[in-house]
């Protein structure tokens, strides 16, 4: 080996930081700032007795998180000083001057001096103080270091000071750019006039142990609550590389570069990261003493199970599995009860992936209980919850679950646990079809403040469940025409999870189908199904079925019934009950569009029984109005508005606008076919009600610009004034229907066989 | 001007050097002298120690044909008293006073000095000062400050086109240490352009390319030195088929005696695992050159794998007496010891080694192996680690991680550092049947029999890969491949003409008796049977086969009466078509990060 650094091998004194990597176990060194904070603790023992009892708090509120947080430049310390009491800034200040100015012997004076405020009959500082702690750690710290490292903390103290005066010369506004380094940097680019790499100038000075904690476990809890706010991820792999370069041992570093890798969905590097992390912590923790053998073993359980969640989150479930035997079956060798049931609810979680099990889920969460592990058990509770919603178990008993969950989530204070049980009831809410419901648990979790009382400033508003919720509450704003609202919720979510992030998907299923029921409403048949291949790509089963609507409005009635056949076969496999009815109704209404009503109504029987049984109140009363529709046709109006007076309550309390205008007009279609057979009196009066409720059918459609079937209500309607001999009124609705007809083309259904 | 004299003198030197062309031996010979002497008046010890050595290969040149002294310039003769002052300073290792006598000098050499003391002594105070840091994290940050300065002034210089090759040899040095890659690789290439002749230059770019892609793109000067700069890759790479090449064409051309490149040959050969090649080179190695200590941690691997104790034992005690403060040394011992089984004190020799160098890779590997051995998992994998902090293409270290986890029975775990491992040496058969194992445990059969046939395809080492192919198949209940599989085996065996004791052979013969005995092959199956009978623990079952064997056949006629010689023999092997070994990808279902 001939480089430059040949000569260098034979330094006996070399050692390269990684051959002594244990030193870790000391925190506490001296630093130019922690120094300052000593010149502030005496000035304070000095000045004490004359503060104000008002400054004397401030004080002492601002002495904690400045011994616990990270070193920060001397301008910052001197305004936050400054904002508790101006006086003492300036003291500490002209005496760090002092220091910092004269001699190496004024900082050992210094230092000789602060054990004296132990001393004396009424010491100043108690011994056991958190200040008196301090303190001392801080004495013993000065004592240990050698004469070189004596000399460059005074050098460091003189750069911390001198910094400080500088940029105090250079500009007086600019308090926020505190970084010299980038300073040097800039004076570097002018001397070489030619283009430096970005890389170089944003490489910061060292950062202090502290400071690096804290680097790590703010960006680490930002990725957690509103990764919005964190770095970006190249930034931030690029600063991780910087730690690491400086220091391989910090292995909470690789843990969050392999968070980061998961941002940008790089399996690569985050399995690199990950086992790089577990490697590193197995050292650690069998150096740790304590935990002996004990530690060492458990992050090997971990790691596995660890690795097992990569796989899982990058969809290679048999991966995941593997690595999740192998986790069970060292916790299981070691009795570490505490891991198994994190490994039950992971292969819950894998299990459900391939078929449902709800006989581990109970497992698991009465093993949870019983070992005290409240977070494991609701989350299993949660999942339960899901589950039977979708296998149509009763909703009361459901709900009973929640609630004694929520019970748990409450005692514990898990705050993350209580948003997922409320976007649960959202969701479940919205299942079972009841709207305003689902309206109200959206709008409790996001009016609701956050639990987490350490940062009060970041609230969790990055989880899953808030997606979750403000989707929901999209589509439920477009449903009631309020595009504008939900068309601002969606740019609200886009900001709050960019496209890349995880829960990025949801939004965009939403975003998209919104378009898509606006698109059908328009008659823009063909945007909607531009749409369909987006929709299929984020979930293959909406998007076939979408693409079966869009066929059926284009008239293309058999590819839509091949289709809808083909998605009703593995609807029912895969147990999609919803989707099922959903489909059942698209069949039926493709069976009374070509006349075949008799068909139509067992497919709708069929429907009505799955809703009923599954509790879905809302596709049931979709179902109900659709065999109202059908009994219309054949000639029984009396009875299809019998089970109508069924079906219009929820619609009117729950349903979209379109559906609750649909709704009205088949009604108003209803009354006029029975009052056929009615005395001219009640026809009348029968006919006028009728009218009322095309009026009201009316506004509805307005309200969501559903032209055709405005066209429609206001031909009826001019039919309807024209019977009763009022025309005026006729004559005006004539007019309307004329000009709408204009606008679109001509329907080819005759209009009495179409409800939708 | 200086400039100009750079080109002038960079000019001599290149116009005889024609690519790859050693016609001319005699010129090359006053190359290589001329640049040893310009080495170590700038202090490149190492450069000029190379060239020396090769030159000193060449047969010697008569008194008139020796390179006259470096011609000096009117700027050399002015700075002439501070170069020399400086340059007995730079030699004590007193860098910055080196460095403060020659301010302002102009001459290309003393300003060459003047820099190179500079950067010196920075990187001697970094490393000082790693001691004496406040605070762990601090400690890791430690830089050498001057080249911040150095590059500045360098790049100003280079700008200007005031550089030589030697200045620019340090230009592309300091921007590697700033981790500026990409610059470093252009300024490498630029200098050795220049200034063919420095080796540092080449060795430099060797350390840089990561693999053959990039060095396809590189525009190298067309010199003889090109050669060996692409021989040195080669190894560096993996390459050793076209390394080995190259070396052999160095060795027609002329350079038979130069123990660079016997040592070089010797290591390819440990490479690529030819174990005896590479020990009997590195025996010549030592007769010629016996005080050499550089490679000689090499030798004694092989000589561990070998279990040469004795001779482990006197090279340890030779080197120790030469300079027992030497990494390579400390590896020597090391490595004596552990296979003495006295692990502690291997791992001390070995820490002791990393003391010397911190960059020393091997013994980081070697470290852990002994804590493996040691049974202290813990602090193997912060060994491994750390070798791999220092080398990512280390593949023993991540072969070593794998082997430490499924030692801590996690064969799932322990796949994706043996993957890697595979990564790095896609044709060794060792981690191909590790990775065969684990799949094995993991019940994940399928892959496990790609990954043996795929090992026994690329050259089975160790020769177990078709056993434990044949095993699965029979596991199976695929009798025909496993049947062809201890074929395959057994003629593998006899086919190496060594008959050492395989503890599977019997296996082998004892499935195949078997075997032909259900096909009713009775010829064949009395063979095997017979085979069966020359080992200890399947005498019995042997014969009790022969036995029945003669019973069934009394009782069908005896047809065949020509007996055809045994299938298994090499005889046979070679009037059958040799099995044909077709490698194909490595299909692995699962996901290899």
């Amino acid at each position: 080996m001939a480089s430059v650094h040949e000569s260098l091998y034979f330094n006996p004194m070399l050692t390269n930081g990684v051959v002594h990597a244990n030193v870790f176990g000391v925190r506490d060194w001296v630093t130019p700032h922690k120094m300052a904070l000593l010149v502030l603790l005496s000035e304070l023992g000095r000045a004490g007795p004359q503060l104000g009892l008002l400054e004397r708090r401030r004080l002492n509120r601002l002495l904690l998180p400045l011994l616990q947080g990270p070193d920060m430049a001397l301008s910052r310390l001197r305004k936050a000083i400054e904002e508790c009491c101006p006086q003492l800034a300036g003291s500490v200040h002209i005496r760090l001057k002092l220091m910092a100015e004269g001699e190496l012997k004024d900082m050992e004076q210094f230092f000789d001096d602060l054990s004296d405020s132990f001393s004396g009959t009424e010491p100043e500082v108690h011994k056991t103080s958190v200040v008196g702690l301090f303190l001392r750690h801080m004495i013993l710290a000065y004592n240990k270091l050698s004469f070189s490292q004596v000399y460059k903390l005074y050098t460091a103290l003189q750069q911390y000071f001198q910094k400080d005066e500088k940029k105090d010369g250079a500009d007086e506004n600019e308090m926020e750019l505190t970084n010299p380094e980038e300073l040097d940097g800039k004076m570097e680019k002018e001397e070489l006039d030619g283009p430096l790499r970005e890389e170089e100038i944003a490489c910061s000075g060292p950062l202090s142990q502290k400071q690096a904690e804290y680097f790590l476990s703010q960006q680490a809890s930002l990725l957690k609550n509103d990764e919005t706010k964190a770095l970006a991820p190249a930034s931030l792999q690029k600063e991780l590389n910087n730690l690491l370069k400086f220091n391989p041992d910090f292995a909470e570093a690789h843990y969050l570069s392999y968070l980061n890798s998961l941002r940008v969905q790089d399996v690569f590097s985050s399995t690199h990261s990950l086992l790089h992390y577990f490697d590193r912590l197995i050292l650690t923790g069998a150096e740790s003493k304590s935990n002996g053998d004990e530690g060492y073993g458990r992050s090997l359980r971990y790691a596995a199970l660890n690795l097992a969640a990569l796989h899982c989150r990058f969809g290679h479930y048999q991966q995941a599995e593997l690595a999740l035997q192998e986790a069970i079956r060292i916790a299981q060798e070691s009795n570490d009860h505490v891991c198994l049931q994190h490994c039950l609810s992971w292969l819950y979680i894998l299990e459900q992936k391939i078929f449902d099990s709800c006989v581990l889920l109970e497992h698991s969460v009465n093993k949870s209980l019983h070992f005290g592990l409240p977070y494991l058990a609701s989350l299993g509770i949660q999942s339960l919850v899901q589950q039977r919603a979708f296998a149509g178990k009763a909703a009361n008993k459901l709900m009973d679950a929640l609630k004694d969950s929520d019970l748990l989530h409450w005692k514990h204070s898990l705050s993350e646990l209580i948003d997922i049980s409320i976007a649960q009831k959202t969701a479940i809410w919205r299942l079972y079809g009841r709207s305003t419901m689902a309206l109200q648990q959206a709008q409790t979790l996001l009016s609701m403040n956050s639990l987490e009382a350490v940062n009060v400033g970041v609230q969790q508003n990055n989880t899953e469940s808030f997606a979750v919720v403000l989707c929901h509450l999209a589509e439920l704003h477009a449903e009631q025409g309020y595009f504008a609202a939900a068309s601002e919720i969606l740019k609200h979510l886009k900001e709050r999870f960019p496209p890349n992030s995880q829960h990025a998907q949801l939004w965009m299923l939403f975003d998209q189908k919104i378009q898509f029921e606006r698109a059908m409403n328009d008659g823009r048949y063909h945007v909607a199904d531009s749409l369909v291949a987006g929709i299929t790509a984020l979930n293959s089963i909406e998007g076939v079925y979408r693409k079966a609507i869009v066929l059926k409005a284009q008239n293309q009635m058999s590819e839509a019934h091949k289709l809808l056949q083909k998605l009703l076969i593995h609807c029912q496999k895969i147990k999609n009950t919803e989707m099922v009815i959903r489909v059942l109704l698209s069949i039926a209404e493709l069976y009374w569009r070509s006349s075949c009503h008799t068909i139509a109504l067992p497919v709708l029987l069929q429907a009505l029984a799955l809703a009923r049984e599954y509790s879905l109140q809302y596709l049931a009363s979709e179902t109900v109005l659709n065999l109202a529709f059908s009994q219309l046709i054949l000639g029984i109006p009396e009875q299809a508005l019998n089970i109508l007076h069924m079906a219009i309550e929820p619609v009117l309390a729950h349903g979209a606008v379109l559906d609750k205008g649909c709704a009205m007009f088949l009604v108003a279609k209803c009354q006029v076919a029975s009052a056929a057979s009615y005395t001219p009196q009640k026809k009348i009066e029968a006919l006028e009600s009728a009218i009322l409720n095309l009026n009201e059918a009316k506004t509805y459609f307005a309200k969501v610009d559903c032209k055709e079937q405005l066209r429609d209500v206001l031909y009826f309607q001019a039919r309807l004034f024209h019977t009763l001999g009022k025309t005026q009124e006729r004559n005006k609705c004539a007019m309307l229907f004329r000009q709408l007809h204009q606008d679109l083309p001509a329907h080819g259904v005759p209009l009495i066989n179409a409800f939708k | 001007i200086g400039r100009a004299g750079a080109m002038a003198a960079a000019a001599m030197v290149v116009t005889a050097a024609g690519g790859g062309d050693f016609s001319d031996l005699r010129e090359i010979k006053k190359q290589l002298l001329n640049v040893a002497e310009r080495s170590r008046e700038r202090g490149l010890q190492h450069s000029g120690k190379w060239a020396a050595e090769l030159a000193f290969a060449l047969e010697p040149l008569p008194l008139n044909e020796l390179p006259p002294p470096p011609e000096l310039t009117e700027e050399d003769a002015r700075d002439l008293d501070a170069y020399t002052l400086a340059k007995s300073y730079f030699d004590l290792k007193e860098y910055d006073r080196a460095a403060y006598f020659l301010q302002g000098c102009k001459s290309q050499k003393a300003y060459f000095l003047y820099m190179y003391s500079r950067y010196l002594s920075g990187e001697k105070k970094k490393d000082d000062e790693t001691v004496d840091s406040l605070g762990p994290l601090e400690k890791g940050q430690v830089k050498n400050e001057a080249l911040r300065e150095l590059r500045v002034e360098l790049s100003k210089k280079h700008k200007a086109q005031e550089l030589d090759g030697f200045g620019l040899y340090l230009y592309g040095v300091v921007l590697r240490k700033l981790d500026l890659v990409k610059e470093a690789i252009d300024v490498f290439v630029e200098a050795a352009h220049v200034l063919p002749l420095h080796w540092g230059a080449w060795l430099e770019l060797c350390n840089l390319i990561t693999d053959k892609e990039m060095l396809k793109f590189l525009s190298l000067p067309d010199t003889w030195m090109k050669e060996f700069f692409l021989a040195h890759i080669y190894t560096e790479l993996q390459l050793i088929e076209e390394a080995l090449q190259k070396y052999q064409s160095l060795i027609d051309a002329g350079f038979s005696k130069s123990t660079y490149i016997i040592s070089q040959i010797a290591v390819a050969y440990h490479n690529i695992r030819d174990i005896d090649k590479a020990l009997s080179i590195f025996n010549e190695l030592r007769k010629q050159d016996p005080y050499r200590i550089e490679n000689m941690d090499t030798f004694s691997n092989l000589l561990y794998v070998r279990s040469m104790k004795p001779e482990l034992s006197y090279l340890a005690h030779n080197l120790c007496e030469i300079d027992k403060y030497r990494v390579e040394t400390c590896c020597v011992i090391g490595n004596y010891y552990s296979l003495r089984s006295q692990h502690e004190k291997a791992a001390l020799y070995f820490q002791r080694a990393l003391k010397l160098n911190p960059r020393y890779l091997g013994a980081w590997t070697l470290m852990g192996h002994e804590y493996m051995e040691m049974k202290n998992t813990s602090a193997a994998i912060q060994a491994y680690r750390h070798a791999i902090e220092v080398n990512k293409r280390d593949y023993r270290a991540w072969y070593g991680l794998g082997q430490t986890y499924e030692i801590l029975k996690m064969p799932f775990y322990c796949l994706y550092y043996y993957r890697r491992a595979h990564q790095l040496r896609p044709n060794d058969s060792r981690m191909l049947v590790a990775l065969g194992e684990c799949y094995e445990k993991l019940n994940q059969l399928v892959e496990s029999k790609k990954c043996y046939w795929r090992a026994y395809a690329v050259g089975d080492v160790e020769k177990m890969a078709l056993v434990k192919l044949a095993k699965l198949h029979e596991q199976l209940n695929e009798s025909e491949q496993a049947a062809q599989c201890y074929i395959k085996y057994i003629q593998d065996i006899y086919s190496c003409g060594e008959v050492v004791e395989h503890l599977e052979v019997s296996t082998a013969f004892r499935y195949l008796a078997q075997y032909y005995f259900k096909c009713k092959l009775w010829d064949e199956a009395s063979a095997c049977a017979q085979k069966c009978c020359a080992f200890n623990d399947t005498r019995e079952e042997g014969k009790a086969l022969l036995r029945q064997i003669l019973q069934l056949r009394n009782q069908g006629e005896t047809s065949s009466t020509d007996v055809a010689a045994p299938f298994f023999l090499p005889a046979s092997l070679s009037a059958n078509n040799t099995p044909t070994r077709r490698v194909s990808p490595l299909n692995l279902s699962s996901v290899t990060p």
